[in-house]
């Protein structure tokens, strides 16, 4: 089975926002970078598939800067065949540039199955696998969080308000990962040696114009000091209305 | 008011050698890997090894397998110090890397020392050996970043995430280590993502653990190397705050917090003039069973001194450590055997007076690397082949300077005053009197004093100056799963007493008395080991958990 | 005039009321462009129940794109009928809500239009012509302001944000059958979730029990609450609890700085003394509810009832009841 795995490099979701002097992006200054947590389980997902099968390749392709290099090592560690850095100046905040700069390295693979982790913890656009799938006009299904593939066909299920949606579809296709399709396997040691020694192709990319631009990145309004609503029972109506009108949660 | 004492040996279990040191061979291993050198521990003394084998291989036009374990999830993510560095180690590891280049924060311009009251600064002339000019500021967290950076550049093998849980002997001889299992539950059961312990196979074990290294302490214990003293510790915590008023010097304060008979003080450096580190050092041989190094912290800042840099700004980061403090007397007699060394703090190579460890435990990182490969080129990393490396040390400004202060923090032991004056007429004599050893007592067998009642001057933390236990874990960036199994192991019938003393001596909140009983949030752990020192036994657990330090 | 699309969401042939709010933005916007109209656009197997009272939120028209294939779900379908309408219709603004279905939809369209997505939007403006949106990244610890260059600017917007607002103004109505198979992914079948599989960590609310619920019985009024917010929350417990065996590890809340960050988190008996208030802290809106007026909970807190939990809990699970209808 061939299946190539989408994966992003992202700050740690630990990670003190701190708006960098230009205001529109992080200061990158001790931050720590990871593998897209959402793409650990694409990543695993490929490698059980590739193992299941018996024979494949699994193949990690990454867009972004030099050091996303690493990123792709962590997945080559679990136990990716080989990598592909698209290398950009960054990650661009435009979807679609990313999709379009993935596309094209994606076009002439032959992949059974496309991965991508559902979003990203950092921009949490959660787009990049549909549209890739787009312009590869490949069947797509987003947030798979149970998977089942048989003689070309998947039939994959996603959390959907108050239920389970049984999608069915098939293959070649794209799939975008959620949390509890698996249990991602943690890097061996032996794995970690190895990574070192596969291939990882390095392709300076030039992203195509975008159509958003960031205009700024703010902080969060700030906490306003909490407020007791008010005594027992008699208060709840008070505080329903609250989490409504004010809050903005219910 | 009558009080209560006790021994906290008593209560100590003894250290699990048999589950610490393996037959090669032992059943329950996964994966099996053989090196050259392996190095327990990514601080800066193995990673120093590590740069310098790497190095005299290539100089040599040969190949060495080298192997680097660490616990934390990343590079420098369990590395805590002050931290003002002694360039010396750099400059020789690093003779073509500028200044501007090394991992340093900035040059020490100013220096402060001060004697503190509960109201008042007191400042007083720096002590000769606190001089710190030609220093820098660093943080070691980006020291060992920037090591491990070059390690990896030279081809030095990084394996984060890996704690090296026993040591694997063939007879006598080290021939490696057993790493810990990961995803394990609360009852020791595997999980779905469970992966069992690697053998690591090596000519040369360097066990580079930092302070109260497990590894080492096995290894002195079942080689029975002995130390004139046995080591000591102190326990640091320390802050780092985003000021809204500019540092401009370092500054080290003795007296206030602390009881006259408890040693230790603070200190507070600029890392950059609105990034201050700031922490509270007191010697765990402290009298006063509910004494607590986070509270007395806590306390500090409000003094004028700290408040009027921190009032205002934010806590950005929390974390505490042990340091060894014994000084001359408490390094072990070889720190060398058949396939083994131990390096910097595992071994005591610390120099209180002057708070520096950072050169020394690099500086022995150097000299290990330089006898280890004479050994591996001549194929034999045998105990007399190594003693080379004790040699290396012995006849090194290492052990020079850990001689000249040879009793500075022992004589302290019969209190501040009486301390401060040995202290003084040490320093004024250069070393010569006192004189002759000062027999220490181990940490835990020194007497403790229950006093109950509300402790005066405690804190109730506002969140804003003074903060919580939780709240500094929080900020150490501990984020380890809560179905951990626990890695602490306690002695029997612990009684209440004894366990308020824990509940105050461990600054991370994993003990608490409850009802009268001991409850213990394993997960809590920052692996500062003041419990290994005093309490329930530390062991290694699934590596990356712990503290995720960023600048400490 | 500039024109503004909203699509709209349906189940089982009834609009699902997030409908109400991808109106109530599209609106939104299109009184920020000036002179606008808004369509709202719903893909069925026939007619949409309360599809005719999403004019009072702001739709000037709702058209209901009728395919046997349309009952449930069919992304390739759907996708095609709102881009062959999109393109049609010259609009400015094709508005999305970003539901489940809404960010799996939004993005196809998006790429079939060559656009860029803001997906996941809480505020929208216009200016110099040009739609700008404001949407929360890292976690919600920063807001990304973006400008979309360009025409149609396509966009989902964050369920719970953008709060109906009733208009008295009824829109016209349209069917129009459309062509074409439901595409190659096809959706089989709803299942409902399994049981108290949402996890304490994920789960957009929970209900937190602490000592206080007095013993482990007494779970039952939290899950009773839980439940009330129809699927959406978890029950999670404070570590004293599931210390004394009350409640499972799973459901503990972190008491390490795991951060556990829902949208609501209403913690119940809990005096947030100690382990509790580091983990729950980046929570988007915490509620208290405790008969000590002076728990350290309440310093935490946005919102605060001191009282008895198993009065002000039952109560307050009436209240949610009848909110979900």
């Amino acid at each position: 089975m061939k299946i190539a795995v989408c994966i992003k490099r992202v700050p740690d979701s630990e990670t003190r926002v701190k708006i960098a002097p230009d205001g529109k992006s992080i200061d990158e200054a001790g931050v720590k970078f990871i593998l897209n947590p959402y793409d650990e389980f694409a990543v695993e997902e490929a490698l059980r598939r590739k193992e299941k099968a018996g024979a494949g390749e699994v193949v990690v392709i990454a867009l972004g800067p030099a050091a996303a290099q690493e990123t792709i090592r962590t997945a080559l560690a679990m136990g990716a065949d080989r990598g592909v850095l698209l290398q950009a100046d960054r990650i661009p905040a435009d979807g679609l540039q990313a999709a379009t700069a993935l596309a094209a390295e994606l076009k002439a693979g032959g992949y059974d199955l496309i991965l991508f982790g559902k979003m990203a913890i950092d921009d949490y656009n959660h787009q990049v696998g549909p549209m890739v799938a787009e312009l590869l006009d490949l069947p797509c299904v987003t947030t798979v969080a149970h998977l089942e593939i048989e003689n070309g066909k998947g039939t994959a299920e996603r959390e959907i308000e108050g239920g389970v949606e049984v999608v069915e579809f098939p293959l070649p296709a794209v799939l975008t990962t959620d949390k509890g399709l698996n249990e991602p396997r943690y890097p061996a040691l032996k794995g970690i040696m190895a990574a070192k020694k596969k291939p990882l192709d390095t392709k300076p990319t030039t992203l195509a114009a975008g159509g958003l631009d960031v205009l700024a990145l703010m902080p969060p309004p700030e906490r306003q000091a909490g407020k007791i609503v008010g005594e027992g029972a008699a208060a709840v109506a008070e505080l329903v209305r609250l989490l409504r009108e004010e809050a903005k949660v219910l | 008011m009558s009080s209560e004492r006790f021994v906290p040996a008593q209560y100590q279990p003894p250290l699990p050698l048999d589950r610490l040191i393996l037959k090669n061979g032992a059943a329950g291993a996964g994966d099996r890997m053989d090196l050259d050198v392996l190095i327990v521990g990514a601080g800066p003394a193995g990673l120093a090894c590590a740069i310098e084998l790497a190095q005299l291989a290539k100089r040599d036009n040969s190949d060495l397998n080298i192997g680097v374990l660490e616990k934390a999830e990343a590079l420098g993510e369990h590395s805590l110090s002050g931290a003002v560095v002694n360039p010396r180690a750099f400059r020789e590891l690093f003779p073509d890397v500028p200044a501007a280049e090394l991992p340093f924060r900035g040059p020490v311009t100013h220096e402060r020392v001060c004697l503190l009251t509960s109201r008042a600064t007191i400042p007083l002339p720096t002590p000769p050996t606190m001089r710190n000019a030609g220093n820098y500021i660093a943080s070691l967290c980006e020291v060992v970043r920037w090591l491990g950076a070059r390690a990896e550049a030279l081809g030095v093998n990084l394996f984060t995430g890996f704690p090296g849980a026993s040591l694997i002997v063939d007879g006598q001889r080290v021939a490696g280590v057993r790493t810990a299992a990961t995803g394990l539950d609360r009852d020791g059961q595997p999980l779905a993502n469970y992966m069992a312990p690697n053998d690591l196979v090596a000519g040369v074990t360097v066990l580079a653990e930092g302070t109260r290294g497990t590894l080492s302490q096995a290894w002195i214990q079942w080689q029975n190397v002995g130390a004139a003293n046995p080591q000591i510790y102190a326990l640091g915590v320390k802050e780092i705050w985003e000021t809204k008023r500019p540092l401009d010097t370092i500054v080290h304060t003795l007296g206030w917090p602390l009881p006259t008979d408890a040693f230790g003080g603070s200190f507070m450096y600029p890392l950059e003039p609105n990034l201050v580190a700031l922490g509270l050092v007191v010697g765990l041989d402290y009298r006063d069973a509910g004494l607590d190094v986070h509270a007395l912290l806590q306390r500090m800042k409000q003094h004028p001194l700290f408040r009027q840099y921190l009032e205002g700004g934010e806590m950005v980061e929390w974390g505490a450590k042990t340091i060894p403090e014994g000084g001359y007397y408490s390094v072990p007699a070889r720190r060398s055997g058949e396939g083994v060394v131990i390096l910097g703090d595992s071994a005591g190579l610390v120099d209180v007076p002057s708070l520096k460890g950072i050169h020394y435990a690099m500086q022995s990182g150097m000299f290990a690397a330089r006898s280890i490969f004479q050994a591996l080129k001549a194929n034999d990393p045998s105990a007399e082949r190594l003693a080379d490396y004790d040699r290396l040390v012995n006849e090194s400004f290492i052990m020079k300077d850990l001689y000249r202060t040879r009793n500075m923090r022992l004589v302290f032991k019969d209190g501040f005053y009486v301390g401060g004056l040995k202290a003084a007429l040490m320093t004024a004599t250069g070393g010569r009197t006192p004189g002759r050893m000062i027999k220490m007592e181990s940490d835990a067998e020194v007497s403790r004093r229950v006093t109950p009642g509300l402790r005066p001057g405690s804190v109730t933390p506002d969140g804003k100056l003074t903060f919580s236990k939780v709240e500094g874990v929080f900020k150490a960036g501990n984020a380890t799963r809560d179905t951990i199994p626990v890695h602490l192991t306690v002695g029997k019938d612990v009684p209440a007493d004894v366990a308020e003393f824990y509940a105050h001596m461990c600054p991370a909140g994993v003990y608490e008395v409850v009802q009268g009983t001991l409850r213990i949030n394993a997960p809590n752990c920052v692996d500062c080991k003041a419990t290994d020192v005093l309490g329930p036994r530390w062991t290694p657990r699934e590596g990356g958990s712990g503290p995720k330090y960023k600048r400490m | 005039m500039s024109r503004v699309l909203a699509v709209l969401e349906q189940r089982d042939g009834a609009l699902r009321k997030v409908s109400h709010e991808v109106v109530t933005g599209a609106r939104r916007l299109a009184d920020a462009f000036g002179n606008s109209t808004v369509d709202a656009l719903v893909m069925a197997a026939g007619a949409a129940r309360g599809a005719d009272a999403v004019g009072g939120f702001g739709a000037d028209k709702v058209i209901t794109l009728t395919n046997a294939a349309f009952g449930s779900y069919a992304p390739e379908g759907y996708a095609r009928a709102i881009v062959d309408r999109v393109k049609a219709g010259g609009y400015d603004a094709v508005v999305f809500a970003a539901s489940a279905t809404g960010k799996d939809l939004a993005p196809r369209v998006a790429a079939q239009l060559g656009r860029p997505l803001a997906q996941e939007v809480t505020d929208v403006a216009v200016e110099g012509g040009a739609v700008i949106a404001i949407r929360p990244v890292y976690a919600g610890k920063a807001l990304l302001k973006i400008k979309i260059a360009g025409s149609p600017a396509v966009l989902s917007l964050r369920p719970n944000v953008f709060t109906p607002v009733q208009r008295p103004k009824a829109g016209a109505a349209e069917t129009a059958s459309v062509d074409g198979s439901a595409g190659r992914v096809v959706v089989k079948q709803i299942k409902a979730a399994p049981a108290g599989t949402l996890d304490v960590a994920e789960a957009p609310i929970v209900v937190s029990g602490g000592r206080g619920l007095k013993e482990p019985a007494n779970f039952k009024v939290l899950e009773e609450l839980a439940a009330a917010f129809g699927g959406r929350a978890a029950v999670g417990a404070s570590r004293a609890v599931v210390d004394a065996g009350w409640r499972p590890h799973a459901d503990q809340v972190g008491q390490t700085g795991k951060t556990v960050s829902p949208t609501l988190y209403v913690a119940v008996g809990v005096s947030g003394a100690i382990q509790h208030l580091a983990g729950m802290r980046t929570s988007k809106v915490i509620v208290a509810i405790n008969k000590d007026k002076d728990a350290p909970i309440f310093k935490v807190a946005d919102y605060g009832i001191v009282g008895d939990l198993f009065e002000v809990v039952p109560k307050l699970t009436e209240e949610i009841k009848k909110l979900h209808g």
